[in-house]
């Protein structure tokens, strides 16, 4: 049997600071992957800003988690494995079915994560890591994240973090037609954020990066305009909102380096996003007249209350989880149960055949082509009479209660193969294997 | 007759005060529109009544005239700006300021034949109007503080996701703060001229006169440290809030609570 596994850590247990040792680049991702799926092990990895996890499928789950476990220790210490959840089988399910309809976002409801879950999907897929439980899961998966989104207004309100971080803004400046950003440090939020800025108006944009190259580079992707590192103070002057996303161990503003740009501003607000883990923007800033300072944790909070305010929609989502949790459990049941009746046909069908050829054998050539086929017919009615009611039985318990007990009743009766595994491809499992 | 008239706008005020309070709370479209219409016919009333009542004088005519420019001037603003919620902070104030004047009568202050001049209701009805409009000024002031500290403290709680933004709150404030001004400099002026009826002087050293300079220098500062320095926000709220304190010193210095009070 294989069992499913997810293990891993997100905004809700884990700090930023836990989660960016996690991140690891898309090749290093892939060997892992393959080591991972040693065996007949399946493992699939799904790493975003706000989430490190992996699902895995094997016979023994415990050897998979065992090497998962190993791995996270060794990538951001021991104490990183504090931080991490895990869910066996159904519940790993439901949890696949949450994150990718964005019911366990940070963002409630936002849309990149269904991308970002079918991305690691593929990926897992490539490397040969996803075979058919995972197969079978994920795209079960997408369909409710489908009908989540289709069937509840749960996308429609600001959704993503970024929207949240304009929403902000938009609460000090009212407007932001016309307002200037200034990007210092390039991230992936960042660039999503500035991204809504502008589409909410925003009217000049700048990204000042350490390397300007790769400001630059960016520049030209978002219709911005790259400055040097150096020119900071001056750019902070005539900057509306500030968002920050730097690598930099210590803050790189104080309120010693805003306040003199404060007088020179005039006094207008200055609103001022950080995103970056550790902080770019000493806390005290915010206590600065006019400056309205805030970190990714301030934009959860904003968030938290839009997800309150969105209650309803999520409960209405969640049920259409549940339902279709149930739906997959239904179908896998029969599945299951599948393997078993499977067996147990092929088993008769070849004493029926064993059976035919002694006594047609015995008989000869006495035999008329039409006696023939007449004796052969009713072997396999005799079969398929004695095979129909516990046929009928055994799909009817396998729907009711899961892997029925039946099922295994009859494999000790009938001295039955053990039922090959789910991961086998369906064509092969079905038509059986006897031995 | 004026006073059943004004007894039925009172009740209507209320009524629409509570109206735009339960909109903060439940944000049904409805209870704006409830609101609006309780003002709009409780406006016609009222007007009639002092239209009834003649040149305001003394205390009751005097909150009551405050209380009716307080509402028009509000009820202009939610029409114009659809900003129901300025109404939740400002009607329970103007129904404040109405109920001693419906309910309390004295002789307050008569007015010696010398100021009897045509230019008297002019300089009464500026003088109150420009009171509306700081009033209005102040409410949304003591808004902007409210959002602020919300905005500061991380606290993103029922008024962060109600109030306006504080930037439309600012320039609220400062148009407010702009006519308020206008109108009481004008005060000052037609006031001068009232006074050499009276005390035969352009000006006399009295709490009311002290206090309105005051607050017509402070709001002068208040105006230049806008243009020319860029100030706005929170210290621009405070001193709005200052500056109305004094405007309402001078208020009750001219209609001073009469020793004869009573209730109706």
């Amino acid at each position: 049997m294989m069992e499913l596994l997810c293990l891993g850590l997100s905004h809700k247990t884990a700090p930023i600071g836990v989660r960016e040792r996690l991140a690891l680049p898309p090749e290093q991702q892939e060997q892992l992957l393959q080591q991972l799926c040693t065996g007949r092990a399946e493992a699939m990895l799904l790493s975003t800003c706000n989430r490190v996890e992996f699902y895995l499928a094997a016979a023994d789950i415990q050897r998979a988690r065992t090497a998962v476990v190993d791995e996270i220790s060794a990538r951001a210490g021991s104490a990183a494995t504090d931080h991490l959840y895990e869910y066996h089988g159904d519940a790993a399910l439901v949890h696949l079915f949450r994150v990718s309809s964005s019911l366990d976002s940070m963002v409630v409801g936002e849309a990149q994560i269904l991308g970002q879950v079918k991305d690691a999907f593929e990926v897992a897929q490539r490397v040969g890591a996803a075979g058919g439980e995972l197969t079978r899961v994920c795209s079960a998966a997408f369909a409710a994240a489908k009908r989540v989104r289709s069937e509840t207004a749960i996308g429609r309100a600001p959704v993503s973090m970024a929207s949240a971080a304009v929403e902000l803004a938009e609460k000090v400046f009212g407007g932001l037609t016309g307002k200037s950003v200034l990007m210092v440090g390039a991230g992936e939020i960042a660039e999503l954020t500035v991204k809504h800025l502008h589409s909410a108006g925003a009217k000049e944009i700048i990204i000042a990066n350490r390397t300007l190259q790769r400001a630059e580079a960016l520049a030209t992707d978002l219709g911005a305009q790259a400055k040097p590192f150096e020119a900071l103070p001056t750019l902070l002057v005539n900057a509306d909102v500030v968002i920050t996303s730097t690598a930099a161990p210590t803050p790189l503003f104080t309120t010693e380096s805003v306040a003199p740009a404060l007088k020179l501003r005039r006094f207008r607000p200055l609103f001022m996003l950080d995103i970056a883990v550790p902080r770019d923007i000493a806390p005290e800033v915010n206590q600065l007249g006019g400056v309205y300072a805030y970190d990714i944790d301030d934009i959860q909070k904003v968030v938290a209350d839009n997800s309150a305010t969105r209650g309803a929609e999520a409960d209405k989502a969640e049920a259409l989880i549940a339902e279709e949790i149930a739906k997959f459990v239904r179908t896998r049941s029969v599945r299951d149960g599948v393997p078993v009746l499977a067996l147990l046909r092929a088993r008769a069908d070849q004493i029926a055949r064993t059976e035919l050829e002694k006594t047609l054998s015995h008989m000869g050539e006495g035999l008329s082509e039409r006696q023939r086929r007449s004796i052969e017919a009713m072997a396999m009615a005799i079969i398929n009479k004695l095979l129909h009611q516990p046929t009928a039985k055994l799909r009817e318990a396998s729907l009711d209660e899961g892997i029925s007990r039946l099922a295994g009743a009859a494999a000790e009766l009938f001295g039955l193969e053990e039922t090959p595994s789910t991961s086998d491809p369906p064509a092969t499992a079905q038509r059986g294997r006897p031995r | 007759m004026w006073h059943a008239l004004l007894a039925i706008a009172f009740h209507e005020y209320a009524l629409a005060a509570l109206a735009y309070l339960a909109y903060l709370l439940w944000q049904w479209k409805l209870f704006p529109l409830i609101g609006r219409s309780l003002v709009g016919s409780g406006l016609v009333l009222h007007a009639i009544a002092l239209a009834a009542q003649g040149v305001p004088q003394g205390l009751a005519q005097g909150l009551s005239a405050l209380s009716f420019l307080l509402l028009l001037l509000l009820l202009i603003l939610d029409l114009r700006y659809r900003m129901p919620v300025i109404g939740a902070f400002l009607t329970p104030i103007a129904v404040a300021v109405l109920l001693p004047g419906l309910y309390l009568h004295g002789s307050g202050l008569t007015l010696p034949n010398s100021v009897r001049r045509p230019l008297l209701p002019l300089h009464i009805s500026i003088a109150l109007l420009g009171m509306a409009a700081f009033a209005v000024a102040t409410g949304v002031a003591v808004m902007y503080l409210l959002l602020d500290r919300q905005m500061k403290g991380k606290h993103f709680g029922m008024l962060f996701s109600r109030l306006p933004s504080l930037g439309f709150l600012d320039e609220l404030n400062r148009r407010l703060v702009v006519w308020g001004f206008i109108a009481l400099s004008v005060t000052l002026i037609t006031g001068a001229y009232f006074a050499s009826g009276i005390h035969g002087a352009f000006w006399v050293w009295q709490s009311k006169e002290i206090a309105t300079l005051v607050a017509w220098a402070l709001f002068a500062g208040l105006l230049t440290a806008r243009v020319f320095a860029g100030w706005q926000g929170r210290r621009v709220a405070m001193l709005t809030m200052a500056g109305f304190c004094l405007l309402l010193v001078s208020f009750f210095s001219h209609y001073p609570v009469p020793y004869d009070v009573g209730l109706r």
